[in-house]
C-alpha cells in the first residue's frame, strides 16, 4: 500500500474567518492548521475549548466552508461526495429525533445510506446490540439518558460500516462508567481495522486511547505526533531537596547548573535537568549540604497542554 | 483489493441506479418529516382549533335568518385556509430549523446525501402533511354542511384542490426563507409574500387603472413576480354556485407547479452555499 493511501485525512493550511453578524469584522478562528491522520490509528484532536477543533471537524463534512486551503478524506477533496459513505460522524452535543425509537432512528439512517431493504432489520438489531441498547431499542430516545444517547449516535455513525469514524467531544457530560463505554466501543472499532479521528478537551482520554494527536491552541497547530514522543521531547526533570548550605554556595550551584531554586524554612529545593541529577547531587554533598530527597519530576501531558496554551497566547 | 473498494463494491451494488437512489432518500427524509409532525403537538393544536371553527360556522350562520349554508360555509372554507397556511408556514419553518438547532442535520448531511436531497425531502414531507391535515379539515367540512343541510358540489372539492395546491407553493416559499434566515424573519417575510400574493391582482389593476406611468410598470411587475394567489381561491364559486371552466381549475395547478419549482430552485442554491453554524 502506497504512502498516500495510509493517509485517511490530510489537511492542508485550512483558514476559516466566521462574519459574526453583517457589518461586524470577521473573526479568523482557524489561521492555517494542517495536519495528517494514518489509517487504522486513534486520532485525537486535542485543545482547550474554543480552540477551533469543532469547526475543523464541520469542515471536513462539508457543513461549513473554509475561507482558504485544502483538505482530503481517503484521497478524495471534501468537496465531493461519493467518500461519504465511507465515513461516521457524532456532531458535539446531538439532540436527535426524540419523537423516534432507537430502533425507528437507526432504520431511517441505514436507510439514507443505502443498506439493501432487506439487511435493514439485522443491521439495526446488530448495530443496537454493539451499541449496548439491544434492551432499549423500542423506547423513544426523549427517555434517553445522555450516555444512551451518545451511544445511538455512535450506532448512527456506524450504520454504514464505514471506514473512519468522527467523534466530536464523545465523551462529554458522561460519567465514568459512560466514558468506560464509549472507551470500548472506539477501542473495538479500532480492532477492526478502522480509523478513528476524535476531538477532545479531556486530556485523560488522550493519555488511554490516543495512538497520534494533534494539539490545536487558538486555532493554530502546537503539536503533532505520538503522545509519547511528545513526552519524550519535554525535558524531564527532578527535584532534589537539601538543608544546611550557606545562602552565597547554594546561588554559585545554582548558577553552575542552571537549577531553578525554591526556599523554605527549613530546606532548599533545587529543579534540575534529569542528565545533570549526579552532577548536582555531587556538588552539594562536597560542600556539606544534607540531601532530604531526590524526585523525578516526569512533565505529564497535562503540563505540556498548559505551556502549549500559554505559547498559543503570546 | 483493499478492504476500502472491496466495501464501496458492495455499498454500490447494494444501491443500484443513481436516480432510484436519489428518489428513496427523498421518500426516506419525507417520511421521517410526515411521521416527526404527527407526533408533533403543535399541529393538533392548530387541527383542533380549525374544526373548532369549521364547526362553530353553525353557531355564526343561526345569528342570520338569511343565507345559513352560505355563512357556514364561508366561515369553513375560511377556516381550512387559514390554519393550512399556518400549518404550511410556522410547521414548516419550524421543522426546517430545528434540524439545523438540533444539529441532526449533520449527520444526514454527513452520509451520502446532498443539501438539496435533503430540502426536496423535507419540502415533500411537509407537503404531504399539509395536504393531509387539509384532507381531514375539508372532511369535517362537508360532514357540517351535510350536518347543516349545506349542499356540497363538485366545485367544493375543487375549489379544496386549489387550497391543496396554494398550500404547496406557500410551503415552498416558507422552506426558501428559512434557507436562509431565521426562523422569526422567515415566518415575517412568509407571511408578507401570502398576503401580498393575495393582493396581487388588486396591484395589478390599481396600477393600470392609475394615471402614473410608473405606478402602472409597479402593478403589473408586482403581479408577474409575486405568486397570483387569488387564482387558487374558488371559494365564492362554491359557496355561490357560480360555474367553474376546465381552465379555471387546471391554469393554477400548472401555475402552482411552475412557481414552486422554481422557488425550491432557489432554496437548494442557497442552502447549498450555505455555513451551518
Ligand atoms: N458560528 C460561529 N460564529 C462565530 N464564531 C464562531 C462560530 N462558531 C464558533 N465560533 C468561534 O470559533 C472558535 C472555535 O470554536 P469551536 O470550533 O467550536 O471550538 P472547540 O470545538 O475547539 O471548542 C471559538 O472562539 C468560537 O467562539
Ligand atoms: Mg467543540
Amino acid at each position: 500500500m502506497s504512502e498516500l493511501s495510509q493517509e485517511v485525512v490530510r489537511v492542508e493550511d485550512i483558514v476559516k474567518d466566521f462574519r459574526p453578524g453583517l457589518g461586524l469584522k470577521k473573526k479568523r478562528v482557524l489561521h492555517g492548521i494542517s495536519f495528517s491522520v494514518r489509517r487504522g490509528e486513534i486520532f485525537g484532536f486535542v485543545g482547550p475549548n474554543g480552540a477551533g477543533k469543532t469547526t475543523t471537524l464541520k469542515i471536513l463534512m462539508g457543513l461549513i466552508f473554509a475561507t482558504s486551503g485544502k483538505a482530503s478524506i481517503l484521497g478524495h477533496d471534501i468537496g465531493e461526495s461519493s467518500f461519504r459513505r465511507h465515513i461516521g460522524y457524532l456532531p458535539e452535543g446531538p439532540y436527535f429525533y426524540d419523537y423516534l425509537t432507537g430502533r425507528e432512528f437507526l432504520r431511517f439512517y441505514a436507510k439514507l445510506c443505502g443498506v439493501p431493504r432487506a439487511q435493514i432489520a439485522e443491521r439495526v438489531t446488530n448495530l443496537l446490540e454493539a451499541v449496548g441498547l439491544a434492551h432499549a431499542g423500542d423506547e423513544r430516545l426523549r427517555n434517553y439518558s445522555k450516555g444512551m444517547l451518545q451511544r445511538i449516535g455512535i450506532g448512527q455513525a456506524l450504520v454504514h460500516d464505514p471506514q473512519v469514524l468522527f467523534l466530536d467531544e464523545p465523551m462529554s457530560g458522561l460519567d465514568p462508567i459512560g466514558r468506560k463505554e464509549i472507551r470500548d466501543l472506539i477501542w473495538q472499532f479500532r480492532d477492526r481495522g478502522k480509523t478513528i479521528f476524535m476531538t477532545t478537551h479531556i486530556l485523560s482520554d488522550v493519555e488511554m486511547l490516543c495512538d497520534s494527536v494533534a494539539i490545536i491552541v487558538k486555532g493554530k497547530i502546537q503539536y503533532q505526533g505520538a503522545p509519547k514522543d511528545f513526552l519524550k521531547n519535554e525535558r524531564h526533570s527532578a527535584e532534589i531537596v537539601f538543608a544546611g548550605l550557606e545562602k552565597s554556595i547554594q546561588a554559585q550551584i545554582a548558577e553552575r547548573f542552571q537549577a531553578s531554586v525554591r526556599d523554605s524554612d527549613e530546606h532548599s529545593q533545587f529543579g534540575v535537568a534529569e542528565d545533570q541529577v549526579d552532577d548536582v547531587l555531587r556538588a552539594l554533598l562536597e560542600k556539606g549540604a544534607q540531601v532530604v530527597s531526590v524526585t523525578p519530576r516526569r512533565a505529564t501531558l497535562e503540563m505540556i497542554f498548559l505551556n502549549a496554551v500559554q505559547e498559543g497566547g503570546r | 483489493m483493499t478492504e476500502a473498494t472491496a466495501h464501496e463494491g458492495q455499498i454500490e451494488a447494494a444501491s443500484n441506479g443513481g436516480l432510484v437512489r436519489v428518489l428513496g432518500s427523498i421518500a426516506t427524509i419525507a417520511g421521517n418529516t410526515v411521521r416527526e409532525a404527527i407526533r408533533s403537538r403543535v399541529l393538533y393544536l392548530f387541527l383542533v382549533f380549525a374544526v373548532i371553527m369549521i364547526g362553530a360556522g353553525v353557531l355564526v350562520s343561526t345569528l342570520s335568518y338569511v343565507d345559513r349554508p352560505r355563512i357556514l360555509q364561508d366561515v369553513g372554507f375560511a377556516a381550512v385556509r387559514l390554519f393550512g397556511v399556518a400549518i404550511a408556514i410556522f410547521v414548516g419553518i419550524g421543522l426546517v430549523h430545528k434540524e439545523v438547532e438540533r444539529r441532526t442535520i449533520y449527520t444526514i448531511l454527513s452520509k451520502p446525501i446532498s443539501r438539496s436531497v435533503f430540502l426536496l425531502g423535507k419540502y415533500f414531507g411537509l407537503v404531504a402533511t399539509v395536504w393531509l391535515i387539509t384532507f381531514v379539515m375539508a372532511l369535517a367540512f362537508v360532514a357540517v354542511s351535510r350536518a347543516a343541510g349545506a349542499p356540497v358540489t363538485l366545485v367544493h372539492y375543487a375549489a379544496f384542490g386549489l387550497s391543496a395546491m396554494e398550500l404547496g407553493l406557500v410551503t415552498a416559499i416558507a422552506i426558501f426563507f428559512s434557507t436562509f434566515t431565521s426562523p422569526m424573519f422567515a415566518s415575517l417575510f412568509s407571511v408578507g409574500i401570502y398576503l401580498a400574493g393575495h393582493l396581487s391582482r388588486d396591484l395589478r389593476d390599481l396600477g393600470a387603472a392609475s394615471e402614473s406611468e410608473t405606478f402602472k410598470i409597479f402593478g403589473a411587475w408586482a403581479h408577474r413576480l409575486l405568486p397570483d394567489l387569488e387564482g387558487f381561491n374558488l371559494t365564492t364559486h362554491a359557496v355561490y354556485g357560480i360555474p367553474v371552466t376546465f381552465p379555471d381549475v387546471a391554469y393554477p395547478v400548472l401555475y402552482a407547479m411552475g412557481y414552486s419549482a422554481i422557488i425550491l430552485i432557489a432554496a437548494m442554491l442557497t442552502f447549498e452555499k450555505r455555513d451551518f453554524r
